[in-house]
């Protein structure tokens, strides 16, 4: 604490980055919560229906139903692409000797490209007509009777935009995996591995618990952005066909500006953010937990 | 902070257990060579898409309806590039993207010095609440902004305006820009602060001539991360403007779809390559940074 500090000083560094968080964050999320308990498209007076939104969305909408299954499935899928494939490259990346450098900026790329291109490549890389790269590869490796259009069949749609999305982050996860495992004290694994320690529990036993907080970290990163996922699955198909890839978020999207119904709308994102708080709450929970026993 | 600049490790495993068990000297090699051959696989599978899209940029259109999409380009071409500049805009969406960018984050990172230096050296009763406001925004998605800031927006004729873009992006980045602020400043010296304090320098003066000169490396990391994500932002550009002039380059892009869905496949994806160069030279060459801002980023959150 700075010894001649004055209440002013204090006020004049903090106002205005509160000011600005408070007007682009704190304050809509309020305005949120507000709004759901109103019907609004915005143009009529706002009625004020209570809790007439939650019940419709709760017993009345399965399409609200479907999205929200939808989205877990989605946030399944990143979570493996993510953290299993980021725990994979970086343990396997401390045993290598040289190129580390090199492996992790490649790795990283996919993350600095915009939504929009991934979305894109992807398209065509699961397109059937011209045959894009994964048909071509299923074709090669003797599965042709697996090649379909994936991003219109509903039993794969789902699959198809959730991959593109752990894809381009599972570097960055890997990056700060492998920073945390290049952590782990030497002398550690060293003197277990003296006393015969295999590969497989050197890991779990030495090197995995020794990574727990930043684990618990990047779990609840993965997690929320998984459970806020929009761009690709709405430029790729925007949900479609039918609801097979709706998501909570492009459900939202939707329902606010298609449809027009602000106050709906609304109770969706506060069901989201509260997901995204219970989803917060329970990693810390169980992961914690998991560390005390 | 986790720094990367451990020394080469020398894999524990080259210590054989025991001088007993010979046999298991030869395990490590086959266990490099196939972790080797491994990781190789999987950075193709995240490199080789990238690579791809580069190459179709450079393919004749005839090429690319027919051809083997694994194949090298038949002949190389140049076309693509002449259609993506006819068809879109992308001067002035790259230019749109500068601004949106630039401009978020210059509030990014003056606010996030000036939160950070009040929370972390001012010091003050509530700074604890202060830190837990800006928790928020972490954890919080974007989406639950869009509505509200919509309706906001309209009613004081925001929509449509590089303002639209820049403070919910600025907003929603602040957080953990004070953060990374805030780690930084707890490890200046309290006695740096002490002596300038007994030369007479108020709390302007020592933000402005000790803990802001100081601060210039965490700048390149947050200005670096943030831009990742401010330059690709697509939800709150798409939400928030409509008019041609404004649209930034993922917005641009759309625009390569032509009705019906048809696409002409190249030149989007030439357009594509042009888009996302500036950001992949910049990463490539400040990638060092970059990686160390997101690493600390996270194991700071």
């Amino acid at each position: 604490m700075l010894p001649n500090r004055s209440r002013t000083s204090v006020l004049v560094f903090l106002l205005p980055p509160l000011l600005l968080y408070g007007a682009a964050v704190l304050f809509p999320i309020l305005q949120s919560l507000f709004l759901s308990f109103f019907s609004w498209n915005g143009i009529s007076d706002m009625e004020f229906v209570g809790l007439e939104n939650y019940l419709r969305m709760f017993t009345a909408d399965d399409i609200f139903w479907r999205a929200f299954l939808n989205a877990l499935l989605y946030l399944a899928i990143c979570l493996v692409l993510q953290l299993g494939g980021a725990l994979v490259v970086a343990s396997l990346l401390t045993s290598l000797r040289r190129g580390r450098e090199l492996i992790k900026t490649l790795y990283l790329l996919p993350a600095v490209i915009s939504t929009v291109a991934i979305a894109f490549l992807f398209v065509r890389i699961y397109s059937l007509e011209p045959v894009g790269l994964l048909n071509q590869l299923l074709h090669w490796i003797g599965l042709g009777s697996l090649e379909r259009p994936w991003l219109s069949d509903v039993n794969t749609v789902l699959a198809a935009v959730s991959a593109p999305e752990g894809w381009r982050f599972t570097g960055l996860y890997m990056l700060i995996i492998y920073a945390a495992l290049l952590a782990v004290p030497k002398e550690l694994e060293e003197a277990a591995v003296l006393d015969g320690a295999s590969r497989w529990t050197l890991f779990t036993r030495i090197r995995f618990p020794y990574i727990r907080p930043v684990w618990i970290t990047t779990t609840i990163m993965a997690t929320t952005y998984g459970l806020r996922g929009f761009d690709i699955p709405y430029l790729m198909t925007n949900g479609g066909p039918g609801q097979s890839s709706e998501l909570l978020t492009t459900y939202m999207y939707k329902t606010a500006f298609t449809s027009t119904d602000f106050g709906y709308a609304s109770t969706i994102s506060v069901f989201i953010v509260v997901e995204c708080l219970v989803a917060v709450g329970l990693i810390l929970f169980l992961l914690k937990r998991k560390a005390d026993a | 902070m986790i720094t990367q600049a451990a020394p080469p490790t020398r894999p524990a495993a080259v210590v054989p257990p025991t001088p007993a068990a010979p046999r298991r000297r030869r395990r490590p090699d086959l266990f490099r060579t196939l972790s080797r051959v491994l990781i190789m696989l999987i950075v193709i599978v995240q490199v080789y898409p990238l690579a791809w899209l580069f190459l179709t940029s450079l393919r004749t259109e005839h090429d690319f309806a027919t051809g083997d999409p694994f194949a090298l380009p038949g002949a190389l071409t140049w076309d693509n590039y002449a259609r993506a500049f006819e068809t879109g805009d992308l001067g002035r969406n790259i230019l749109n993207s500068f601004v949106v960018t630039m401009g978020a984050n210059m509030l990014i990172v003056l606010l996030g010095m000036m939160a950070a230096y009040a929370i972390q050296v001012l010091g003050f009763r509530l700074s604890k609440l202060v830190r837990g406001l800006f928790l928020i925004g972490i954890i919080v998605p974007v989406q639950i902004a869009l509505v509200p800031l919509f309706i906001d927006y309209s009613t004081v004729n925001l929509l449509d305006t590089y303002q639209s873009m820049i403070i919910p992006l600025a907003g929603f980045s602040l957080p953990m820009s004070v953060y990374l602020f805030c780690s930084f400043y707890e490890y200046i010296p309290k006695e740096t602060y002490e002596a300038a304090s007994l030369d007479g320098a108020g709390p302007y003066r020592i933000f402005g001539l000790i803990t802001l000169p100081l601060s210039l490396n965490t700048v390149v990391t947050v200005v670096l991360v943030n831009s990742i994500f401010i330059w690709n932002d697509f939800i709150f550009a798409n939400t928030f403007v409509l008019s041609e002039e404004l649209k930034t380059i993922p917005l641009g892009l759309q625009n390569y779809i032509g009705a019906m869905g048809k696409v002409d496949w190249t030149a989007t994806f030439a357009a594509v390559c042009v888009t996302i160069t500036p950001l992949l030279l910049v990463f490539l060459v400040l990638n060092k940074a970059m990686i160390q801002g997101l690493e600390s980023g996270a194991t700071k959150g």
